[in-house]
């Protein structure tokens, strides 16, 4: 057997047009869990009464199954709470009105929400007490050093492993393609099946995946320099 | 103008502050020595409540706090009319030099940004730093850290500066330019209480010098009286350990 390397073009012109989707599926749930896991680093990071073991258990959860299992759970979970919602209050709406997009959206984020506070969190901790315990006899309420002296710092210390998960979470979505969203790994398959050529069309599907993830490492290294200028190891 | 009365604080069971009552005069520079665990850092740690006493009033200037029935508000207040230089500088890592000295006039006192740089840019001045502005605490010296710690607290202009132990995480030879700027600031009327080792200094610079051991204040006098007649034995044990220079003099 040959490479059939003109059908690895075909393929990739074909797999390109699920860049965007892909890139939604990455992106999205990375910003919502981003607000997500703030939310969730902080709770836990101030011991808040009734949330904390809520906190503890999502992201214990979460963090403890497979990203596939959440979209699952979701696709096929949601949908029957969604129609027990709707008889309760007679909503003119039906469940499979929502695009299957939204379960998987909605699933990811909660899975990169347990993973974003995790990052937050070491952030938070490597921020020195004696900095916090100076912004206090400053003057400054809880709010204002959590924003201006924790955050920023704890921010710009999660940016590398920020960046590890966003290329992790690139390749997770692959996963999409099991409830038939045509991402790049679904678009592959489909090319492949249609032709009977899935090497050529995995190897065009590599190659995107591959490319998307050196732009996020080029943007994130400039990122990572610029968020850490304040340190010496930047110097 | 400040007032500590009756102030006590323990860790579990361990009665780290026994009662102590001090008084400050406006302008008054006050070094307090004493042994290693006697209670030095907790005192002053007390006085903005980065520990909170158990019992015992603090008045500092017009703000007076009981530490029986204190609610938030109030601490708030109290830590405005003090301001703290750490041991460790405790600078704020991601802020330059300027950003610093302008955060807390900026964020606290809610100056607008020019009339805060501008202040900032004094006082960076008054410690010799006026051509580090735009470093970052990780490319100063220790000594060029603590002394924007030390502008930090006096852009402040607060009632009273708290120091402990301001030197001594420098190395030997970065002490002086350190003390240097605290002796200009005293001589500038700022009232300080400084927990220090450093003897000399602490005899030359004060007005008073307050001896604590074991979580109570076991003396207090002016320099002369202390270093040369004391009048209770753990003082003078104590001293005797920290001047050894003063056995050759026997
Ligand atoms: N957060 C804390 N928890 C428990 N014990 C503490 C705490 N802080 C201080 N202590 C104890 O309180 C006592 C007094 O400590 P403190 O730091 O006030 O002494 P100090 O006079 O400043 O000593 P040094 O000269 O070594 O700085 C010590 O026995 C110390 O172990
Ligand atoms: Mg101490």
């Amino acid at each position: 057997m040959v490479i059939d390397f003109s059908f690895v073009w075909i393929a990739f012109k074909e797999i390109l047009k699920a860049v965007p989707l892909t890139l939604i599926l990455t992106f999205v749930p990375i910003v919502v869990g981003f607000l997500i896991g703030l939310a969730v680093a902080l709770i836990r990071a101030h011991n808040i009464k009734f949330l904390s073991p809520i906190a503890n258990f999502y992201v214990s959860f979460f963090r403890g199954t497979p990203a596939i299992m959440h979209i699952m759970v979701i696709y096929f979970g949601f949908p029957i709470l969604l129609d027990y919602v709707i008889k309760k209050f007679n909503l003119p709406f039906q469940s499979n009105h929502v695009p299957i997009v939204v379960f998987v959206i909605t699933a990811l984020s909660l899975t990169a929400g347990s993973y974003l506070s995790e990052i937050i969190r070491s952030g938070i901790s490597s921020v020195s007490k004696g900095q916090i315990e100076a912004a206090y006899t400053i003057g400054m309420n809880t709010f204002q050093v959590v924003k201006r002296i924790i955050l920023p710092q704890a921010l710009a210390q999660s940016v590398p492993n920020i960046t590890n998960l966003i290329i992790g979470f690139l390749h997770t979505t692959s996963i999409a393609f099991l409830v038939s969203q045509k991402e790049i790994t679904g678009a592959a398959n489909i090319v492949a099946s249609k032709n009977l050529k899935f090497l050529e069309a995995f190897i065009a599907a590599g190659i995107i995946y591959w490319a998307i993830t050196l732009i996020i490492e080029t943007i994130a290294y400039f990122l990572e320099k610029k968020a850490k200028s304040y340190s010496r190891s930047a110097f | 103008m400040i007032d500590i009365v009756g102030l006590k604080k323990s860790f579990g069971h361990n009665e780290v502050l026994k009662g102590i009552n001090i008084h400050v005069e406006k302008g008054e520079i006050i070094s307090i020595l004493g042994p290693s665990g006697s209670g030095k850092t907790t005192l002053l740690r007390c006085l903005n409540y980065l520990e909170s006493p158990d019992e015992g009033e603090i008045i500092i200037d017009d703000v007076s706090i009981n530490a029986r029935k204190v609610n938030k508000k109030e601490v708030y207040q109290l830590r405005k009319k003090s301001a703290m230089v750490f041991q460790g500088y405790n600078l704020f890592q991601h802020k330059t030099a300027l950003q610093n000295v302008m955060e807390g006039l900026v964020v606290v006192q809610k100056k607008s940004v020019s009339e805060a740089k501008e202040k900032a840019l004094k006082v960076l001045q008054k410690v010799g730093l006026e051509n580090k502005i735009d470093a970052y605490p990780s490319q100063l010296s220790g000594g060029q850290q603590q002394r924007v710690g030390i502008a930090r607290a006096l852009a402040l202009n607060p009632e009273v500066i708290l120091f402990d132990e301001p030197t001594s995480a420098l190395d030997p030879e970065l002490v002086g330019e350190v003390l240097a700027v605290i002796a200009k600031i005293a001589r500038e009327g700022k009232t300080m209480i400084i927990v220090t080792h450093e003897m000399n200094f602490a005899r030359e610079i004060s007005n008073r010098i307050i001896f604590m051991d074991g979580g109570v204040v076991v003396e207090e006098g002016i320099p002369q009286q202390i270093f040369t007649e004391q009048k209770e034995e753990r003082t003078k044990q104590f001293l005797k350990r920290m001047t050894p220079e003063l056995d050759y003099s026997i």
